[in-house]
């Protein structure tokens, strides 16, 4: 009887034709329907096109807090997200402070002012009204006159003289605002700063002002940079490297195989099972609607290696046993037979590795996971299905030299090279298996170590390699100017809670002590106001809103002064008066107090060093209060009452530009925000701010009940990169415990499935202590390798113990098995891990950061996992032979007390990690859960391995649990 | 009848109408000149209580209560209508609360640029604004300086585009392109009464980024007056709007009213 490997093989080797055109006709219908719905969007009404997402803020679901905050407060406070144009001259002794480098400045305003474009029936580009150039914006000064304030554009034309040039710097570098944001301050560079409507035309921003500079001749250099241009800009590049890396990696393995394999035909066959498991995975999700985003553009880099890995395992044992038989039919059957449960079992853990990360809290990363893991088992789908297929193909001429030429039967002289070499390794592993274990304890120790020194940072303009033009820019910029890396802290006074009969009663205090306070001048007021505190209570009654309580009373107040006489007369204009000052006494942020606590917070943000410059209401008043005293530095202050701060703010509205004050605070005076420029980008220094001003704030009470959160695309970041650095270990976690329970299962032993896990836990260990040693910071594309290292180390794990367990079997002792493991499956080991390693390196060469990343670590993973795969299990097995080969019984996992309970636990485990998660329960609920589970699947477990069918099965072998 | 001569009469009657209108259309000088004096300088002078909304793009809403006194300066000891020369505005704030009695004083002159004074009631503070330019916001509304006192009608050249069954349509591009933000702007103006109904402005590439509507219109003291009025700016999606009560005209001000001193003091019983 055949078993399900060999028959699946049989049947495709027989039907290799039927096989191959379904396979082909699948694979042109996927890719057809991906690529006419994305190319004709209106072909295929059903389907939408091809959706490209390179927005880092996509990494957190829209329904997000933090996104929510964000995006109501850019509303509120009408900010947009910003490009930079940096303009240095380094050669001029002014700087930029020159007639010619200012008529370019002013030019290119000008041509800024013009990049709007319809998208989508909207104009979107630079907002206008916005933009932050020396020609649009305004200076306050005192005017040629003594005691004149003059509100004048900056720059209204260009400068003619070089004094007049230097002027305009001397000016910018009075006003806060101005200086270290548009004029830097060593005077000698100046930023614009262009407002966008949405952020995805920040690229196209981008490339037309690039164009546009290139006309400039001269001595200035132009650096363009800001958040929303790294990530456009990325996005973009992306692609681009898309086209590039994944085929040169491709080209590579491809040569690669062909030094090992030297039958071009055959090694075709893993490309092409690659090819296919690429374009089935990406057009599903294409088709499927999902946005290929940042982490999705990588998953055709994830998916070849593993696709590549089944087949090299395939081919490697075909071309090990083809001349033994010389038939590629026997051959073939043989080959799937063997590998058919290995494989199976590598691609289920691998692809349960990734589909865990559909368990993480962000979605690229859960459309990432699930995608990998459809590719992985497409990839093995096609590897057992075709693979027999395209060698029925091959014509047995062809085949002729092919493969390793001594044969006798299952023991084999090791051919070449890497066969001897394995020869010796696995006799070391035999004699040398104690220490061997205490090295790799040593190491493990060590890369525990470098865990402790992990770095959790990201920073997206950091994804561009060090000479990159955007890189160049960042750094420039940020060492002339407060820095060019925007978050906003926003202060907002508690939600009142409206209620008409609290507002009659606290009117009605204020309103008798006003009477009073009035009582000497006129003798009329205190009943007058006795009066008015009636007629709120009265005409508040059942009212929803403050707005509309105070305008019913304030109408009823006019009412009464249009027929009042005399000294009355005066009375209700002052109670008129009076009701409108009860109606604006909510607005905190004219209060003085406010604001100097503000200006406080300004200061303790100074300190962090990593903030340059910070903006606020604050700056704006002191700079407004200090130009009407002449300009004198000591009034450069917040006036002492609330009055004054209001006529000094509606004096500052009087400029060109009255609505930016709404930039800074909303206009019921309830929410205002700090602009925030940091020198650094790094979610570690935005981190580092955000828990400063946590900790002044708790020293330093606001008045006011205020209270502060962040927002910008700068906090964002560091948001979404600690939700999934908790996710990612959660996600791994949750797959380390899948894997497993498969192992658990495969081998129906606890112990061989913690043999298994062993590489892997070693490999991960390894990397992440490697990471920390050296001092690379965990980001983005680090999390996401540690699923890759499971799948990949697993992978190796499974197929060194298969076989093993099966070839121990056949020979009684560890002694004798251990030279045929070390033949053929250690030899798909190592050529597996010199094809993959060596096939990304392309990727280095990439101008991207995450893409070197990934082909480094890729190849480290590959590299640690096949060294602990090859070194520490055959020491392992060395050491614990009597226990791994002792009690081997074929039977149900449910007949080993312990295996059940273990897999039991690991499963509760599982569950309870991923609930954890979607639900926010706290640890201690899931702990009495797990109290009460273990308990309950201990006993099941016990009368499970007791039950009949178990002892039928192994009546040999009493429960030694 | 006879068909002849009823034909006749006809055309003579189109011809005659002809004639009328062609003779009824002023030169641009005078549609100019006209629109000036009936939008700035109707009676010796002028009392009004104005209330404006401030009303952003996001429907939020911020109210200004203020009452504007208006005289213009006489020539040669002439207060006639006809005379469109120098002028003086008070400007009084009753609301918000916290800048109840700022006040604005603005001299404008047609020969040089104007005089402004600000006076700040918290900070006791009277100061001196300069006014080199006048297209800056008005207190923070979508209305600029110049919109309230007027621009000079020399500082465009004006050209009439088209005449409509009620008005006349001006385009008017200023001397000086440098010193304001629009390329020209065009003006709707109604052929009887000689108001401004309508005005857009356009920038460089053609596309209207403000516009200023008439909303309502009151004859008072037999003078047409606009009584409500709204900017709106299409850049941003903000407007303000504009009301004027108690409208009056040939109230009597005193000149000494328009005089720092009385920033101080203000002149109350023209205030009500």
């Amino acid at each position: 009887m055949m078993t399900t490997g060999a028959a699946i093989a049989d049947w495709c080797a027989r039907h290799h034709k039927t096989v191959t055109a379904i396979m082909l006709g699948i694979t042109v219908v996927v890719g057809a329907l991906a690529a006419v719905s994305s190319i004709w969007p209106d072909a295929l009404p059903f389907l939408k096109p091809i959706t490209v997402d390179t927005d880092p803020e996509n990494m957190l679901s829209h329904d997000e807090p933090v996104r929510v905050f964000h995006d109501q407060m850019k509303a509120e406070l009408g900010l947009h997200d910003m490009v930079v144009v940096g303009v240095v001259n380094e050669v001029h002794p002014d700087g930029v402070f020159n007639p010619e480098s200012l008529r370019q400045v002013y030019e290119l305003t000008e041509f800024a002012k013009t990049l709007q474009w319809e998208i989508d029936g909207q104009t979107e580009g630079v907002v206008e009204v916005d933009l932050i150039a020396p020609s649009t914006v305004d200076n306050i000064e005192q005017g040629g006159e003594l005691g004149v304030v003059s509100f004048a554009w900056l720059m209204p034309e260009t400068p003619e003289t070089p004094e007049a040039a230097r002027a305009i710097r001397d000016k910018a570098a009075q006003l806060p605002f101005l200086n270290g944001t548009l004029v830097s301050e060593d005077g000698r560079a100046l930023a614009l700063y262009l407002p966008l409507t949405r952020k995805d035309v920040s690229h196209r921003v981008y490339v037309a002002l690039q164009e546009k500079i290139a006309e400039f001749g001269g001595d200035n250099e132009y650096h363009i940079t800001g958040l929303p241009v790294a990530e456009d800009t990325f996005g973009v590049e992306m692609f681009i490297q898309m086209a590039i890396s994944a085929p040169a990696a491709m080209l590579v393995i491809f040569l690669l195989m062909l030094v090992f394999f030297r039958k071009l035909v055959l090694v075709i066959s893993p490309m092409i099972i690659a090819m296919v498991s690429v374009i089935l995975t990406m057009g599903a999700l294409i088709i499927a609607g999902f946005p290929v985003h940042i982490m999705s553009s990588m998953i055709p880099i994830f998916i070849m290696p593993i696709a590549v890995l089944d087949a090299v395992h395939i081919l490697s044992e075909f071309f090990d046993r083809y001349q033994a038989t010389r038939d590629r039919h026997k051959t073939i059957v043989h080959v799937v037979d063997a590998l058919f449960m290995p494989m199976l079992y590598t691609s289920l853990t691998s692809a349960a590795g990734f589909a865990s990360l559909a368990l993480t809290p962000i979605p690229p990363v859960q459309v990432f996971g699930v995608f990998v893991a459809v590719g992985i088992l497409s990839a093995w789908a096609l590897t057992i299905l075709f693979m027999p297929a395209y060698v029925m193909f091959i014509k047995p001429q062809t085949l002729e030299k092919f493969g390793a030429a001594q044969h006798d039967g299952e023991v084999h002289e090791a051919p070449g090279l890497i066969g001897r070499l394995l020869k010796r390794l696995g006799r070391l592993t035999y004699v040398q298996a104690k220490p061997i274990l205490m090295l790799s304890v040593i190491v493990l120790i060590i890369a525990g170590y470098g865990i402790s020194l992990i770095v959790i940072n990201d920073n997206p303009v950091k994804w561009f390699t060090p000479t990159h033009p955007i890189r160049v820019a960042d750094r420039v910029l940020n060492e002339h100017f407060g820095g060019t890396y925007m978050a906003y802290l926003a202060l907002t006074a508690p939600k009142e809670e409206f209620d008409a009969g609290t507002l009659a009663a606290d009117f009605e205090a204020a309103a008798a002590e006003r009477g009073a306070e009035l009582n000497d001048e006129l003798p009329e007021a205190p009943a007058i106001f006795a009066e008015l505190a009636q007629i709120a209570a009265e005409s508040t009654q059942g009212v929803n809103s403050r707005d509309e309580a105070f305008e019913r009373i304030a109408a009823a107040v006019n009412a009464r002064l249009d027929t009042a006489t005399g000294d009355a007369a005066y009375v209700w204009d002052e109670a008129s008066l009076f009701v409108d000052q009860q109606r604006q006494a909510n607005e905190v942020f004219k209060r003085p107090d406010v604001l100097a606590w503000v200006a406080d917070l300004q200061r303790a943000l100074q300190v962090t060093r990593i903030v340059g410059k910070s903006n606020s209401l604050s700056d704006l008043v002191k700079t407004v209060h200090r130009e009407l005293l002449l300009g004198d530095e000591k009034e450069f202050r917040i006036p002492n009452t609330r009055d004054a701060v209001a006529q000094c703010l509606i004096t500052y509205q009087n400029s060109h530009r009255a609505d930016d004050l709404w930039h800074f605070v909303t206009p019921d005076y309830r929410k205002s925000s700090i602009w925030v420029q940091l020198t650094s980008g790094d979610n570690r220094d935005m981190s580092h701010v955000a828990d400063a001003i946590d900790f002044w704030v708790g020293r330093n009470p606001p008045p006011a009940g205020l209270r502060h959160e962040w927002f910008g695309l700068t906090y964002i970041n560091v948001v979404w990169q600690q939700k999934m650095v908790a996710g990612m270990l959660q996600a791994f976690a949750g797959s380390f415990l899948v894997v497993f329970l498969l192992m658990t299962i495969l081998f129906r032993s606890t112990l061989w499935g913690l043999l298994s896990m062993v590489p892997l836990t070693v490999t991960i260990v390894a990397i992440y202590g490697a990471v920390g040693l050296v001092g690379k910071a965990y980001d983005m594309p680090v999390a996401v390798l540690s699923s890759l290292s499971l799948g990949l180390a697993v992978d190796f794990a499974i197929h060194f113990l298969a076989r093993s367990r099966r070839f121990q079997t056949d020979r009684g002792s560890w002694k004798d098995t251990a030279p045929a493991v070390f033949g053929e499956p250690a030899r798909a080991i190592v050529r597996n891990i010199v094809v993959i390693a060596t096939g990304f390196t392309p990727l280095l060469l990439a101008p991207l950061v995450p893409y070197q990343t990934v082909g480094v670590l890729l190849a480290t993973i590959l590299l640690v996992s096949g060294a602990a795969t090859l070194l520490i299990l055959p020491a392992l097995i060395r050491v614990l032979e009597k226990w791994l080969f002792a009690a081997e019984r074929p039977a149900g996992v449910t007949c080993s007390c312990v295996t059940c309970l273990v897999a039991a636990v690991a499963g509760t485990l599982l569950i309870a990690i991923s609930l954890q998660q979607y639900w926010q329960l706290g640890w201690t609920t899931m702990t009495i859960i797990s109290l009460v589970a273990i308990p309950v699947f201990a006993v099941t477990c016990g009368l499970l391995s007791r039950r009949g069918a178990c002892r039928v099965e192994t009546p040999e072998i009493g429960e030694t649990a | 009848m006879n068909t002849k001569l009823s034909i006749a009469l006809l055309v003579g009657a189109v011809f005659l109408a002809q004639r009328v209108v062609a003779d009824e259309t002023p030169s641009v000088d005078e549609i100019v000149a006209k629109t000036n004096r009936v939008s700035y300088y109707q009676g010796a002078d002028g009392r009004a209580q104005v209330s404006m909304k401030i009303v952003d793009d996001q429907g939020r809403e911020r109210q200004r209560q203020m009452t504007i006194l208006r005289r213009d300066v006489p020539k040669d000891g002439q207060a006639g209508d006809e005379h469109c020369g120098d002028q003086q505005f008070y400007v009084y704030f009753h609301r918000p609360a916290d800048v109840n009695k700022m006040a604005f004083l603005v001299h404008k002159h047609l020969a040089r640029d104007d005089d402004r004074w600000l006076y700040l009631p918290a900070l006791d503070l009277v100061k001196r604004i300069s006014a080199a330019d006048k297209r800056t916001s008005f207190v923070g509304s979508h209305f600029y300086y110049e919109d309230v006192s007027g621009r000079h009608i020399d500082d465009d050249t004006h050209e009439l585009v088209e005449t409509t069954d009620n008005y006349y349509v001006l385009k008017n591009t200023p001397k000086e392109p440098k010193t304001v933000e629009f390329a020209y702007f065009k003006m709707w103006i109604h052929r009887k009464t000689f108001l401004v109904v309508k005005t857009e402005y356009y920038d460089g590439q053609d596309k209207k980024y403000r516009a200023y509507e008439a909303k309502k219109v009151d004859t008072i003291q037999g003078f047409p007056t606009v009584t409500q009025a709204r900017m709106t700016d299409h850049r941003t999606g903000g407007f303000t709007d504009l009301e004027y009560k108690d409208v009056k005209y040939d109230v009597g001000l005193p000149e000494e009213i328009f005089t720092e001193r009385y920033l101080r003091r203000a002149p109350r019983e023209f205030l009500r």
